[in-house]
């Protein structure tokens, strides 16, 4: 889980990267998609629309042909005086029957000639009951039933129009009647204004059909429709001869508002309708188009779905190998920097991958060595410092330290103890030498040892030898070089603070080699403090006037580390009563 | 990198561009209708409901009862109309619409068997010629090929109401074999004292011309068929000067179509009908007239001597378009109309057609009689009639000669002299046929 965590986290960017990649990707994809599908759906459909009003408009043109020929023909019916005579005469003999009947076949045949082109048959009926017609296999209806027939009473009921009405078993009752279409007038004398007579031009549904056929398919559905709604005609069989209230609606909408099409839902489904009204034949053809069928055909969305599903997938292993390449340096660059941060300062980091990582690991590599060069540069100038500060303090021999010796001396001088004040003032010329010299020059441990002697010779002689003074140092560490004035100080500090409460006690100096450094320590057996749990150098401030010079403990300490190293300096222990102890842990100098 | 990326970019667009055409080839097609007549549906146009459509459909139960698999679709059109659509179709060489099986009249047979030779499928091995009548073999052959299954005989005699014989003063004996004057004379006596006319013609329809002169053995063409035969044809003469004696007579009803026709008949507005056999079943339909008709021998020509009392008129058969499916048409007819003999009886029971199949003769339908005609065995004097009637040649033109017959007689109705009209219709008929 760990490890998991760190991969993500090193390997964020890239994680990232991808994910804003597939999502763009396939976001992209669904879109485009959509956007596609929807655009040629459309495009499609404006396309169907245009073809389809040209359709719509063929239509028309083929049945208002075919209505002209019916017009040229009832008005041809209309105007024969013959026709009107055979419609209304008596019987007569059989001869001046032969005649009319022969008239009448003669001129209805040229009447019909006009309308050879359609499978249509003319009947014509009488008010003296006779009748003619050209094919009565057509519109099988007997002249009895003819005459009683509700498209007859619509004929009469408006003889001076022209109607396309519609006829099939149900509405005539006879079960051989198949679905026709019956352009029917009444025959009106225009003097008299008198009905002699009614005739009508049966076409069947399924020749009629032949005017619109061939442009319809699969969800492209034609229907003839009645200005009352009832539909005479349609490539769909179900719908001839049902009353479709719905569909006129419609076609009387876009008729009004003069759309070129509109969309409409109609049994359950989503539709476009093109629709044209046949002023002259009262009648509207009407073009139904099943999006769904239509369009279905068009697009294939599965097969365009799976292809942009490859294509993404493609994409997305394109996108992931790329990206992956990008960030794997960035990332390798990444891991190395934060363990450089945290451990190895001093270490570069590999350059390689991509030529931005490259460019990024070599800055990070030349800012980190100038970094080096910076720190070490800040160290040196703080090592100076530091000689300096230490130098300027050893500078200041105490004066008291110098008064109260030289006021030592002139004591003895004046006592007559001519040896003891040359010896003492020996022992001070000893150690103001070696004060005065180079501060930073170490010197080795027996020449700081004669030091040491002459500062508590000097100490003895102005406080007397109640503290007394010991020395234990291995020979073999007496060659090693160390900081000048580095123990004085402790051992001070052991005389003027040791011993407070106690009036006598000794202090002891050991020094001795632990394997590769010099420790050096100063113990007494006076006073002690409490340390309060802790390690450190809590140092009691000692009076300027005892002090030989201005190096504290602390002073000590800093300069050793300073010196030498994290690993070197100075602890101390300390129990009241029973004294304190002060380590001091140096390197082997040699020379 | 970036040349990577670019590649990428174009492999997706061009797998887009083929995903999206990949829909479109779908839109255009659909909307053809099949072609010509496919194997598995049988096809056949014929005219007149009460006798060819349900003898058609007697030959389709039967056939059905072992052949499930086969669809056979009836389709009723004007024979006028068949005639034009057969005329359309196969003189434009496509045969796509045409059904496979088409009843032609036996007068018009051989002008489309001769003007599209090739558009008819062979039935020599469907049926055997010799087990039909003679007669009928004529018209439905081209040499010793055998094109048309023979259907109706065209067999006629002289349908009569004898309830107006009757109020007339005549009984049926009155009417046996007698010549075309005294059927007049008849005529004018029931007209006289029924009010109701003897019988109905159209005036575009010279069928009873055909039937008087073929009973003399003569015809509108000469015996090698092509020859018009009308200026010396005195058996033409004679059925003209009758024609014209009917109508002067005002004893003729005048209808301009079939359903008129039979209408004039079943209402009883007119009271015989000198015809072919085949027009039984419409005299039947008027079940309320049941024992009121009798069947009579025609009446001759008065002054021809080979007149006899026997005629033929309007008898059809049934071809076989070479459109796809014809095997099965052929097996169809072969198998029904072509030798099965107890179809043949039905035929006769439930609609009263006689075919010209022999075999069907010794069946016990043809001996059976007829009870709407007063118990007359009509079938056997059908059959006695047939083995009389004189064998013309049709020839191609019968059609092409009546239309300016129908016109020609108008005129002479019209007081133009006969031989002026006969010699004026030969003229017209001379140039357009040739």
């Amino acid at each position: 889980m760990r490890r998991f965590f760190d991969r993500f986290k090193y390997n964020g960017l890239f994680v990232k990267m991808f994910i804003v990649m597939v999502v763009s990707i396939a976001s992209v994809a669904v879109i485009t998609t959509w956007t596609t599908i929807n655009t040629s759906e459309r495009v499609f459909l404006e396309t169907f629309s245009i073809t389809n009003s040209k359709v719509v408009e063929q239509i028309k043109s083929n049945m208002d042909a075919y209505n002209y020929a019916i017009v040229i023909a009832s008005n041809n019916v209309l105007q024969s005086g013959s026709i009107r005579g055979f419609l209304t005469e008596g019987d007569g003999n059989s001869l001046s029957q032969m005649r009319a009947y022969y008239n009448m076949s003669q001129q209805i045949k040229r009447i019909h000639s006009g309308l050879d082109a359609y499978d249509v048959s003319i009947i014509v009926n009488g008010v003296n009951g006779r009748s003619f017609a050209t094919d009565r296999t057509i519109w099988p209806i007997s002249d009895k039933a003819l005459r009683s027939h509700p498209i007859t009473d619509r004929t009469l009921s408006e003889p001076r129009k022209l109607h396309y009405l519609y006829d099939d078993a149900n509405v005539s009752g006879n079960p051989d009647v198949a679905p026709t279409i019956v352009a029917s007038k009444a025959l009106l004398d225009r003097t008299t204004g008198k009905v002699y007579g009614s005739m009508y031009f049966p076409i069947r549904e399924q020749e009629f059909k032949r005017f619109y056929e061939s442009f319809t398919s699969l969800g492209n559905d034609v229907a003839v429709m009645s200005g009352t709604g009832m539909i005479l005609s349609s490539n769909r069989s179900e719908w001839i001869g049902q009353p479709s209230e719905q569909l006129l609606n419609y076609a009387k909408e876009i008729e009004k508002k003069g759309l070129p099409y509109m969309d409409a839902e109609m049994m359950d489904k989503s539709h476009v309708i093109l629709s044209t009204y046949l002023q002259s034949l009262d009648l509207y053809v009407v073009n139904v188009i099943d999006k769904e069928a239509a369009i279905g055909q068009l697009t294939d969305t599965d097969a365009i779905v799976l292809t942009v599903m490859i294509i993404v997938a493609a994409a997305l292993i394109i996108v992931f190998l790329i990206s992956r390449r990008l960030t794997k340096s960035l990332t390798r660059l990444v891991k190395q920097i934060s363990t450089i941060s945290k451990y190895e300062f001093d270490h570069e980091v590999t350059v390689g991958g991509s030529y931005e990582t490259r460019q990024l690991a070599q800055a990070f590599n030349s800012m980190l060595a100038e970094l080096q060069v910076y720190v070490r540069e800040l160290l040196e100038t703080q090592k100076g410092q530091r000689n300096a500060e230490l130098e300027a303090l050893q500078q200041q021999i105490n004066p008291h330290f110098l008064y109260n010796t030289l006021a030592s001396v002139k004591f003895m001088v004046q006592q007559g103890s001519k040896e003891k004040a040359a010896e003492t003032i020996n022992a001070l010329i000893s150690l103001l030498q070696n004060a005065i010299g180079n501060v930073s020059a170490t010197i080795t441990l027996s020449q700081e040892l004669i030091n040491l002697k002459n500062y508590v010779f000097i100490n003895h002689v102005r406080y007397g030898e109640r503290i007394k003074m010991n020395y234990f140092v291995s020979p073999d560490c007496m060659g090693y070089h160390v900081p000048k004035l580095i123990i004085q100080p402790f051992i001070e500090n052991a005389f003027f603070h040791g011993f407070n409460q106690k009036s006598e006690g000794n202090i002891y100096f050991m020094a001795s080699k632990d394997g590769d450094s010099l420790v050096c320590e100063v113990a007494d057996n006076g006073d002690g403090f409490d340390m309060g749990g802790v390690d450190g150098l809590p140092l009691p401030q000692t009076s300027r006037r005892q002090l030989f010079a201005g190096i504290g403990v602390k002073n000590v300490h800093d300069r050793i580390k300073l010196l030498y190293g994290e690993q070197y300096g100075v602890t101390i222990a300390s129990e009241p009563g029973e004294g304190t102890r002060v380590k001091i842990r140096l390197p082997l100098i040699k020379g | 990198m970036k040349k990577m990326l670019g590649l990428l970019l174009a492999c997706a667009l061009v797998l887009g561009a083929c995903s999206s055409n990949g829909g479109t080839n779908s839109a255009g097609e659909g909307g053809n209708g099949g072609d010509g007549g496919d194997a598995s549906k049988i096809t056949i146009w014929a005219w007149d409901p009460n006798f060819n459509i349900k003898a058609m459909n007697l030959a389709k139960e039967t056939y059905a009862a072992d052949h499930p698999d086969v669809e056979i679709e009836i389709i009723e059109n004007a024979q006028n109309d068949i005639v034009q659509k057969l005329n359309t179709g196969l003189s434009s060489g496509t045969t796509k619409g045409l059904p496979n099986i088409v009843l032609i009249e036996d007068y018009r047979a051989q002008s489309f068997l001769q003007a599209y030779p090739d558009m008819f499928h062979p039935l020599t091995d469907s049926f055997k010629a010799e087990d039909f009548a003679e007669y009928k073999l004529g018209p439905t052959s081209v040499g010793d090929t055998r094109y048309g299954l023979p259907f109706d005989s065209g067999v006629t005699g002289l349908y009569v109401r004898t309830d107006y014989l009757e109020q007339a003063g005549y009984t049926v004996d009155d009417m046996q074999d007698i010549t075309w004057d005294q059927y007049i004379e008849i005529g004018k006596a029931v007209k006289e004292k029924t009010g109701k006319d003897w019988l109905s013609l159209d005036p575009n329809d010279l069928g009873i011309l055909r039937v008087m002169i073929q009973s003399a053995g003569s015809w509108y063409l000469k015996e090698d068929g092509k020859t018009a035969d009308l200026a010396d044809n005195a058996a033409l003469k004679e059925a003209f000067e009758t024609y014209k004696k009917m109508m002067d007579a005002n004893i003729v009803k005048i209808h301009s179509d079939w359903s008129q026709y039979v209408a004039n008949y079943n209402s009883g507005d007119a009271a015989s009908v000198p015809t072919g056999n085949w027009f039984t079943p419409s005299i039947t339909a008027a079940a309320d007239q049941a024992g009121k008709w009798a069947i009579v021998p025609l009446p001759k020509l008065t002054n021809n001597a080979d007149s006899v009392h026997a005629s033929s008129l309007g008898g059809s058969s049934w071809y076989v378009l070479n459109v796809p499916g014809k095997e099965a048409a052929a097996e169809f007819l072969g198998a029904t109309l072509g030798s099965n003999v107890d179809l043949y009886q039905k035929l006769v029971t439930d609609i009263g057609a006689i075919g010209t199949y022999k075999p069907a003769s010794e069946g016990e339908a043809y001996k059976a009689p007829n009870e709407f005609f007063g118990g007359q065995v009509i079938v056997q004097d059908f059959a006695k009639w047939t083995a009389e009637i004189p064998n013309v040649n049709y020839g191609m033109h019968t059609y092409a000669i009546e239309d300016i017959l129908v016109v020609e007689m108008q005129n002479y109705l019209n007081g133009k002299a006969i031989d002026q009209v006969l010699a004026d219709a030969q003229k017209q008929a001379d140039s357009q046929i040739k």
